[in-house]
């Protein structure tokens, strides 16, 4: 049985050529040694391409050691792009576009206009831009975003052709074309994935997030929802859809006199419809339902989420949201009753919102038109332990949501839920499904040493509103509902990445005012921006087509909705409402903070606007995992002389953490906390802060290590007093975790082993 | 003291309170095998080279088995003998997250394998692949030593159980599990079979804190009894050892072959031998290789996840969270 241990010979040339191309990769970076790196490739590799594929992975799990390997991996990788774009004929970009348009790939007009211009737009790729990629953010373009051929699977455009090829699906003149893709190619904006994906292609579906009201409380309703869904879902967006019009367990069926078996069964098939629709390939499909909490099957939808329990009643795909009107939330505060109604019995409650849903719900219990009762508390209780078990049941603020919208100035104009990462807040209705086409800035490429470049800053947003205002018209709509919202309100989402990166780059705790003040800052321009962008468009395309029933169109811009406000740019903001007045908006909605999770990678920076999770910690992608190390920090280190293997591992046996780093100064110590290690109560103020410049909502991650019920009911409570609109999902950590198998084993401290909760008097260290 | 022969039912006061919170955190990590989503690994199955379905058969073969030959041990021995209620408690909850990987791994099996006859000749692995019978050999051979052992009486009766409870968590849990682990995750870094990948990162989630467990154990024992740690013992544990790296090995050739890409039975060797000191050090015992852990990609699974939900299923949640509602919590 036992075979010799010989590895194969190595095919003659291949390791000189190997190691020509690491040295190449290496080259410029002080950190990296091309020795090291050749030391690691073990064999098994018969040709180049193995090998280098081999040398990419050491490289990449290299980066813990010292980040400049992951740019040895992303140009090692680039050098593998560009074989396989060439062995598919694709040496520039217009050959590239005739490539993929051969393929079918491609719209006609994209293709028509990159062949009109061909010689400028070539001349317009920056070969040296791929150099800003990280091995993360390559991989996740190689991987995913590059056009591929149909049948060899081979990549039919590199880095740079990808990007200007999004740009060019967005324009009609190489200056266009140039301008968004001058901000592509650095990195300094990128429009969210459907937009990336499918800019210029066959069927250029450009929107993230679809929002669909709850199906009527009726069999055909249901099964339509399903197969909006499920179109919607083909083409790379996200589903939101409210399901608080369905009548619940134990209602009526007149039909057949029988009696309902309440929303689940029906969430049970979304589920696996949603799970059968894979994004075009490209990523799983994902949904999220909402639920207002008066729903009397609210508590079976709080277990949906559940492993244990009968696997008939659980729903393993779909994310699952709160819609709490302010009643419910003022009802936990008192220690009150809560009414559980049938929305069959009580159609007009998921309708209405603010003092007409409080008038109508107290009517509708004092006739005692309710199912049941139970203490607001136990229930609130619940939604907290559904939170802390599952990370899901996101709390989202029905009224607060609604209170402040653009699109709800009219009554029966009702924003009815939120989307799949609860940013967007849009109105919905039977025969209108919201859109949101969605970008994000990459605030990191926006700064300084001496701070944000303000004028750049604006200059980025300006474009990014004039692009994606564009993607409304371009787009493709799965669904006739979707189309008709889309261009009837003509909402956008831009957003923000890099906030962390900021704060590192100007050494400011993400819970000292100075952050906070900067956080609000950065809102109140984009958000300034954003609106002078809208107002141009307005005068140069015309108003959006509902502009009459905006609150704008009655002299309310969104900052006017939180009198505690006090913005710093109020002359600009007043020479704003004097030409919006004027003018109009050429959008209902601007501003939505989405998680930006996969752009964030592409883009090298911290997600969204959140605190990093950890100084070291890996990525679990559909391609792989990724070691992530703090860039920042290592610097830092290294400026210490503290960047040593005993360090190195003193950060992986604490999960992330410097704080038991005492060598480091405290002020390091403080900056380079994670996410775990920061009070909460920050992040939500600094949201609250944000949230007068943000007209629509923000995906806001709440983290606790260990959490509990009351910790938990304490946070959500603070948030809703707040006013924050939504709220996303609570981060908790394992129980237990892997034994690390990389850092050495010692036999344990008897002191540690004496520490648990059972005897917490033998215990100091956790005090 | 806790090998004294017995039926101890006392928990108040509780001895081992280390033992209670262990089966109280398990229970906080509980999954189910519904959870982990297969379905990207069929397509990924028709993508691989002969020799990496090789590969994958045989890893099935032997999961198929693994946590059962574990589950017996567990009842048959370690419950009898381990004398505090508080840590029969954990091995009750061990027992049922066995159950649960032996499920897991069924499942698998029948994914992987749509063909009955297959599927039967996995289980059989046992008796007629040479590779995978070994394996089972040096199991029967330490663990099996003391199944007719009805009470630890003597000295050398708690040795002979120590042996088999350091066979059991260091040598079958915490060497022959991690060097499957690493194909899969080798597997897993060329971007092969994530649902496997998945499955399996909880499974060792688990294994490790089986792991944890059974060396507390051992620990607690040295502290009672420390003359049971003689120069003998440890010859008897450093044999073990090097058999069970032998037998590791053995199948290590078996899988890779003359070698794969980035995985050949010499980065193996290398492998098994560092995690074989990191078993003896842990245990307090002298490590007997030396020798450094070549895979660089078994170094991710040492830091914290972070997953893009869209993406893969988030595995770091908790459940039985205790408390009531407050509004003045500092959080």
């Amino acid at each position: 049985m036992t075979q010799e241990l010989i590895a194969p010979a190595p095919v003659a040339g291949l390791a000189e050529g190997l190691a020509a191309e690491v040295e190449r990769a290496c080259a410029g970076l002080p950190g990296a040694d091309p020795a090291r790196l050749l030391a690691a490739v073990r064999g098994g590799a018969s040709d180049a391409g193995t090998l280098r594929e081999l040398a990419v992975g050491e490289a990449a799990a290299l980066v813990a050691v010292e980040p400049a390997y992951s740019k040895v991996a992303a140009r090692l990788l680039n050098a593998h792009i560009a074989d396989e774009a060439a062995a598919e004929g694709v040496t520039s970009f217009s050959a590239s576009v005739a490539a993929s348009a051969a393929q079918g790939l491609l719209n006609g007009a994209t293709v028509a206009f990159v062949a009109a211009h061909a010689d400028e737009l070539d001349a317009l790729v920056d070969p040296s831009a791929d150099d800003r990629f990280g091995y993360f953010g390559l991989r996740t373009v190689y991987d995913r975003y590059l056009l591929r051929h149909p049948v060899t699977r081979r990549v039919l455009e590199r880095p740079q052709h990808f990007l200007l090829r999004v740009a060019c699906g967005l324009s009609d003149t190489v200056a266009d074309a140039a301008e968004l893709y001058a901000l592509l190619s650095t990195l300094s904006y990128l429009p969210s994935s459907p937009t990336l994906f499918n800019s210029g292609a066959h069927r250029p579906q450009l929107s993230s997030c679809f929002l669909l009201d709850s199906p009527r409380d009726e069999l055909e309703s249901i099964y339509e929802r399903y197969a909006q869904v499920a179109r919607l879902s083909k083409y790379a967006g996200g589903i939101g859809v409210s399901w608080t019009k369905v009548r619940s367990r134990g209602s009526l069926i007149r039909g057949t006199n029988g009696h309902s078996n309440g929303i689940v069964p029906w969430l049970r098939t979304l589920d696996s419809s949603v799970a059968a629709v894979n994004q075009g390939g490209r990523r799983k499909g994902a949904a999220c339902v909402y639920l207002e909490p008066w729903h009397a099957d609210v508590e079976e939808f709080l277990e949906l989420r559940d492993n244990t329990g009968e696997d008939a009643r659980r729903t393993h795909n779909l994310n699952l949201a709160n819609w709490i009107p302010d009643e419910f939330m003022r009802r936990v505060e008192a220690d009150a009753t809560w009414s559980l109604f049938d929305p069959k019995e009580v159609p007009e409650l998921a309708d209405l919102w603010g003092d007409d849903f409080d008038a109508a719900y107290r009517a509708a219990e004092a006739a005692g038109r309710f199912v049941r009762q139970v203490p607001a508390r136990r229930l609130y209780g619940r939604m907290m332990r559904t939170l802390a078990e599952t990370g899901n049941g996101w709390m989202t603020f029905k009224d607060a949501a609604n209170r402040a919208c653009n699109q709800t100035a009219e009554p029966g104009n009702v924003v009815h839920l939120s989307n799949l990462c609860t940013e967007i807040l849009e109105v919905t209705s039977d025969g209108e499904t919201a859109v949101c086409n969605l970008g994000s800035v990459n605030l990191a490429a926006h700064v300084g040493p001496d701070g944000v470049d303000w004028a750049r800053l604006r200059t980025t947003v300006r474009t990014a509103i004039r692009f994606l205002d564009r993607t409304i018209d371009r787009g493709f709509y799965p669904t006739e509902e979707a189309r008709k919202a889309n261009t009837a309100w003509r909402p956008v989402g831009l957003g923000t990445m890099g906030l962390a990166d900021v704060f590192f780059a100007l050494r400011l705790p993400f819970d000292s005012p100075e952050a906070q003040a900067l956080s609000t800052r950065i809102a109140e321009e984009i958000a300034l921006a954003a609106y002078q962008a809208s107002a141009d468009l307005a005068e140069e395309l015309g108003t959006l087509p509902n502009y009459a029933q905006t609150r704008t169109a009655r002299g309310q811009l969104h900052p006017d909705h939180f009198p505690d406000a006090s913005p710093v740019l109020t002359d600009e903001w007043a020479a704003l409402r004097e030409r919006v007045a004027r003018v109009g908006l050429r959008n209902s909605l601007l501003v939505a903070l989405a998680p930006t999770a996969t752009i964030a990678s592409i883009a090298g920076c911290y997600e969204c606007i959140e605190p990093q999770v950890s100084n070291l910690f890996k990525r679990e992608t559909l391609s792989g995992e990724f070691l992530q190390i703090n860039g920042y920090l290592v610097a830092d280190l290294k400026r210490l002389g503290l960047w040593t293997p005993a360090v190195r591992e003193a950060i992986k046996r604490a999960n992330g953490s410097v704080q038991g780093l005492t060598d480091l100064p405290a002020e390091l110590r403080e900056l380079y906390r994670t996410a775990w290690e920061l009070p909460q109560k920050a992040l939500i103020d600094m949201s609250a802060g944000r949230t007068p410049y943000i007209d629509q909502g923000h995906s806001l991650n709440l983290f606790m290590e260990t959490p509990t019920i009351g910790k938990l009911s304490s946070m959500y409570a603070y948030a809703w007093r707040k006013g924050l609109k939504t709220t996303y999902y609570l981060r908790s950590r394992p129980a237990t975790r892997i034994a690390q198998t990389t850092i050495s084993s010692t036999v344990p401290d008897p002191e540690a082993v004496a520490c648990s909760l059972e005897n917490p008097e033998a215990c100091d260290a956790c005090q | 003291m806790l090998l004294d022969p017995g039926m101890d039912l006392t928990l108040r006061p509780m001895r081992y309170p280390d033992f209670y919170e262990r089966y109280r955190a398990a229970i906080r990590n509980t999954w189910t095998v519904e959870e982990v989503d297969l379905a990207s690994d069929l397509s990924d199955l028709a993508k691989l080279t002969p020799a990496e379905v090789h590969l994958v058969n045989r890893l099935v073969a032997f999961f198929a088995t693994g946590d059962s030959i574990v589950a017996n041990n567990l009842v048959l021995n370690l419950y009898k003998h381990v004398n505090a209620p508080e840590a029969r408690l954990y091995l009750s909850r061990q027992l049922f997250e066995e159950a649960v990987h032996v499920q897991f791994y069924l499942t698998l099996l029948d994914t992987y394998l749509p063909d009955a006859g297959e599927r039967a000749k996995a289980f059989a692995a046992i008796e007629h692949i040479p590779s995978i019978k070994q394996k089972a050999e040096f199991c029967f051979r330490w663990i099996g030593s003391i199944d007719d052992l009805n009470e630890l009486t003597t000295a050398a009766d708690r040795r002979a159980f120590l042996l088999n409870l350091i066979c059991f968590a260091a040598c079958i849990e915490g060497l022959f599990f991690y060097g499957a682990f690493a194909y899969v995750y080798w597997l897993r870094s060329r971007g092969l079979l994530n649902g496997l990948a998945s499955g399996t990162n909880w499974v060792f989630r688990d294994e490790s804190m089986h792991m944890e467990f059974a060396f507390s154990v051992v620990d607690t024992v040295r502290a009672e009894e420390p003359e049971l740690f003689d120069g003998n013992l440890t010859t008897q544990v450093v044999q073990m050892m090097e058999e069970a790296v032998e037998a590791e090995l053995e199948f290590a050739h078996d899988l890779c072959g003359p070698g794969l890409p980035g995985l050949s039975a010499e980065d193996m060797r290398q492998y098994l031998e560092y995690v074989a000191d990191q078993r003896l050090v842990r245990l307090g015992f002298p490590a007997r290789y030396g020798t450094a852990n070549p895979f660089a990609f078994m170094e991710l699974q040492d830091v914290q996840e972070l997953s893009n939900f869209f993406e893969r299923r988030v595995s770091a949640y908790q459940i039985g969270v205790e408390g009531n509602v407050a509004f003045d919590e500092a959080f």
